[in-house]
């Protein structure tokens, strides 16, 4: 910061903004229509200038403003300079995959700051028709596995310490995986015209052999 | 020359007409050597007499009977063998300490060919000491064979692994007969020489599809290191995740399935094994010495006199001390810059292959010419291992070559072995080694399928396959045979010689090689002429990723100052710390914040359009910072193809003639396709065995 205010009051027509980068994440993969839902964003300047009180906006795929926050103080943890803020937004009342936007810094508090932007994907999804109970168990034991992975893309599920995850999904077509570290993932197709229970038997990826 | 060549057909025939007999063998090879080198002296008298040998004009500063090049896989057996038949050795090694590549092996070697273990097991017998406890893993037949059975083997010509190459038909029948008669006499004094192996389970990488050869080499957990009981510390042995050790620079494993509790195996108890025999029996180390030179009484003609070596300490890097082996006896503490060593009998070449020379391994493949990429056990090894010297030596004083081709004949000659954040993936060392500073970090060891939590990209940040196959070859066609190795018939039902083995058919059933790793290789817009490099490859990943399969991406597994390794708020600012702080980056990451976006894309429409991810593992956002780098490097493990040696492991010049004293073996050599370590073992007993029984020259 301190090359750079040299640089604003000897030269101030020749002043280079600072570059804004900003992330969108925990953006939930399955939203349904009409719900409320959070994300969280981030604005990082190239510079590592303070971002807090400066404001960001949230855009719709038309470039409608649909809601605005501001970065509060503190940077986000793990990173070097990340200012954060959580959003709450609305899905769109119709199915589909919407591509909305985040601006930021914008206005006045953006300082020396050109405007960074980025963009980020909303799924939204009809009300589920089903529950899907899936167990995780290791099949040379059959203990049940902890934390395993269970994905029926858009939706996502984790398994409980009786290594079960639970699913509402609409009707339809899936590959159903269901990963967890150091064992190969189990991947199987599923067409869903009810509640399903099925247990997933993962085996110990072999260790590649080093010679 | 017309002499010599006709004395070379004779001593030809001579071998060929007992090569049958093992004990014959060797008696014959022997003869052959003393009546082909004294003819070689005779005609160089000629060339002493005109007083225009270049040999003349040296100044030796040593000398021994065998001067062996490199203390490794090939020339530690080399000089006990030698010793043994009352030579004097001088060892040198560029390195610091002695084992080479074996010493951070798996210890796997495959003999066969009636070889004493498969015996032991055959008879159901344990080891002298006892601490072989586990009962047999194959079936008597799977271990009845004899040396013709196995020269066969190794002389295939019909097997295909499932990347559709031949392992097998392109050895050279000379140097594989008298591998085959010389695995069980090698497995034998290897056993005489401290070094104690499990029972045979299955084969090596291209040690024969036809039966079960392999046993590794191990050493017992107990109160002390101590070659002569068999035992180690388990702190010498290594504690995982934790720590290696000067004495074995990788992580020793459990033995239980092929010893008994409490084994502890790899090439560590291989390598200090016959280290310890070598410097017991009164072998010479000139350590921290390159050879630069191979010194022959005339360029193209005449014997080979000995070498010219230039000092090559390796400094530790922060304390700028030299580094110092783990044992001392027998070591010539020579600090000279220059100094040349006379051999009166023999010079044998153990300098280990080509797979850290840029410039040498591009002959088989240009895309290696990228200097990125290293050889396995590049840091223990340091920047002058492998780097095809003693090749290039023999080629100057008029040597052959021999099987370059075969690189691509085994599927880990070069490949992604699936660690991150360090320059040599293959070698998972751990603090506690002298040269861990090198390398600084240990690496973060990934299994195919956590593939799924990331991205990789090339030099610009473009993805270029599919991640998932990144890290899957094929190749190592041996027993027990099976589809999934490309042949048409599993275990004992694999039939040699058939030419079903290489129908069309058989390979259109069998093939799966993704190739994922010349994609990696492949010239992008980064790539600039002449050399059109294509740089470093990345793994990409967020914290979501790290959290979700738990990595441990901390030191010693990443290093925050190695270049190997990278965090970033953003991705934009993720790909300028790459290009700032990682030396082979020669070009911006210009496309990867688009990459990344567009694989978020792809994740919210669950399909992956241009490398098809999907259908096999879970995709996921990279999203939450902060993001990582980490480098995806490509090893060359081992490298085939070298100089041509005949069956007393002579180096052959170009005109098919030994060349009178010269020697080599192991990945120095070329024309024998075995991966590992059986090989270069063989080739040092046999290199040995000849080289001290060559006629001392005048020189």
């Amino acid at each position: 910061m301190a090359d750079d205010q040299v640089v604003n009051a000897n030269a101030a027509e020749e002043v280079q903004s600072h570059a804004a980068g900003v992330v969108v994440w925990d953006v939930p993969s399955a939203i349904v229509a009409g719900e409320r839902f959070r994300v969280n964003v981030g604005v990082k300047c190239a510079s590592e200038c303070r971002l807090a009180t400066s404001r960001i906006g949230i855009y719709d795929q038309a470039g409608a403003r649909l809601a605005s926050a501001t970065l509060p103080e503190g940077v986000w943890p793990g990173t070097s300079g990340l200012y954060a803020a959580e959003v709450e937004l609305t899905a769109p009342g119709d199915e589909g995959l919407f591509t909305w936007s985040v601006r930021a810094p914008e206005g006045d508090a953006a300082g020396p700051h050109a405007e960074g932007s980025t963009t980020f994907g909303v799924r939204v999804v009809r009300q589920p028709d089903h529950q899907i109970t899936v167990e995780a168990v290791d099949g040379e034991t059959q203990a049940p596995l902890a934390d395993a992975r269970v994905v029926m893309h858009p939706y996502h599920a984790t398994t409980d310490a009786r290594g079960v995850a639970q699913l509402r999904v609409a009707k339809g077509s899936y590959r159903l995986f269901v990963s967890q570290t150091r064992y190969i993932t189990v991947g199987v197709s599923v067409d869903v015209t009810g509640d399903v229970t099925t247990k997933a038997e993962l085996f110990l990826e072999p260790v590649l052999e080093r010679n | 020359m017309a002499r010599k060549r006709d004395i070379d057909q004779k001593n030809r025939k001579t071998r060929g007409a007992k090569a049958v007999s093992r004990r014959d063998f060797v008696k014959s090879g022997a003869a052959a050597g003393v009546g082909s080198a004294a003819t070689v002296l005779s005609s160089s008298g000629t060339a002493l007499a005109q007083g225009v040998s270049p040999a003349d004009a040296v100044r030796w500063d040593y000398e021994a009977d065998v001067v062996i090049i490199g203390g490794g896989c090939t020339g530690l057996p080399a000089a006990i063998r030698a010793r043994d038949l009352g030579a004097s050795v001088i060892v040198v090694d560029q390195n610091f300490d002695l084992g080479g590549k074996m010493l951070h092996s798996g210890g796997q070697v495959s003999f066969g060919g009636n070889d004493p273990l498969q015996h032991r097991d055959i008879r159901g017998e344990r080891d002298p000491e006892g601490f072989v406890t586990v009962g047999r893993l194959h079936s008597v037949e799977e271990l009845t064979e004899d040396p013709d059975f196995l020269f066969r083997d190794h002389t295939d010509w019909s097997v295909m692994d499932a990347a559709a190459q031949a392992p097998y038909r392109y050895n050279e029948r000379d140097l594989h007969r008298a591998y085959a008669d010389n695995c069980g006499p090698t497995r034998e004094f290897l056993m005489k020489n401290y070094v104690r192996f499990g029972r045979v389970s299955g084969t090596h990488g291209n040690g024969g599809m036809s039966r079960a050869r392999r046993a590794v080499t191990f050493l017992m957990e107990g109160p002390t290191t101590d070659i002569k009981k068999g035992t180690i510390t388990a702190k010498d042995a290594g504690i995982r995740g934790v720590s290696s050790s000067h004495f074995a620079p990788r992580f020793m494993e459990n033995g239980a399935k092929v010893v008994g509790p409490g084994a502890r195996v790899n090439g560590a108890a291989l390598s200090r094994g016959l280290e310890f025999a070598a410097r017991e029996k009164g072998v010479r180390f000139i350590l921290n010495r390159h050879m630069d030179e191979i010194i022959r009484e005339q360029p193209f003609s005449g014997r080979v006199v000995g070498i010219r070596a230039s000092y090559s300490p390796r400094l530790h890097p922060q304390t700028g001390q030299r580094l110092e082996s783990l044992w001392q006896n027998g070591n010539v503490d020579e600090r000279r810059q220059t100094i040349h060593i006379r051999a009166r009998k023999a010079i044998v070449i153990g300098s280990g292959g080509h797979g850290n020379n840029p410039q040498f391994r591009s002959m088989f493949y240009p895309a290696w010419r990228e200097p990125a990429f290293v050889s396995s056990g590049w840091a223990m090894l340091g920047p002058r291992g492998q780097d095809a010297s003693g090749i290039i030596a023999g080629m100057r004083v008029g040597a052959n070559l021999a099987g370059m081709h075969q690189n691509l004949s085994y599927g880990s000659t070069f490949h992604f072995p699936g660690t991150l954040a360090t320059r040599d993936p293959y070698t998972d060392m751990l603090p506690g080694h002298p040269t861990f500073p090198f390398r600084g970090s240990t690496g973060i060891l990934l299994q195919p399928s956590q593939f799924q939590h990331l991205i990789a990209v090339n030099q610009v940040g473009k993805r270029f396959h599919n991640e998932i196959l990144v890290t899957i070859r094929e190749g190592g066609a041996a027993f027990p045979a099976a589809p999934s190795k490309g042949q048409p018939n599993a275990g004992m039902a694999h039939k040699p010689l058939d030419w079903r083995n290489a129908s069309i058919e058989n390979v259109r059933k069998t093939y799966a090689e993704p190739n994922s790793v010349h994609a990696a290789l492949a010239m992008n817009e980064g790539s600039q002429a002449p050399d059109y490099f294509s740089g470093p490859i990345w793994a990409i990943f967020d914290r979501a990723a790290v959290e979700r399969d738990k990595w441990n991406i901390n030191p010693p597994f990443t290093s925050p100052t190695n270049g190997f390794f990278f965090s970033a708020d953003t991705i934009e600012e993720l790909a300028a710390k790459i290009q700032k702080g990682h030396e082979f980056q020669r070009v911006p990451l210009r496309y990867l914040a688009e990459t990344v976006k567009k694989w978020n894309a792809y994740v919210d429409q669950g399909s992956d359009p241009e490398f098809g991810r999907g259908p096999d593992a879970p995709m996921y956002r990279i999203e939450k910072p902060p993001f990582y780098a980490a480098s995806l490097y490509p090893v060359w493990h081992d490298s085939y193809g070298g100089l041509r040696i005949n069956g007393r492991a002579q180096v052959i010049d170009m005109q098919g003639q030994p060349i009178p004293g010269l020697y080599a073996g192991g990945e120095a050599s070329g024309g024998g396709n075995q991966h590992g370590l059986g090989r270069a073992l063989v080739h040092g007993y046999i290199a040995g065995t000849h080289a001290a029984s060559e006629p001392t020259g005048t020189r």
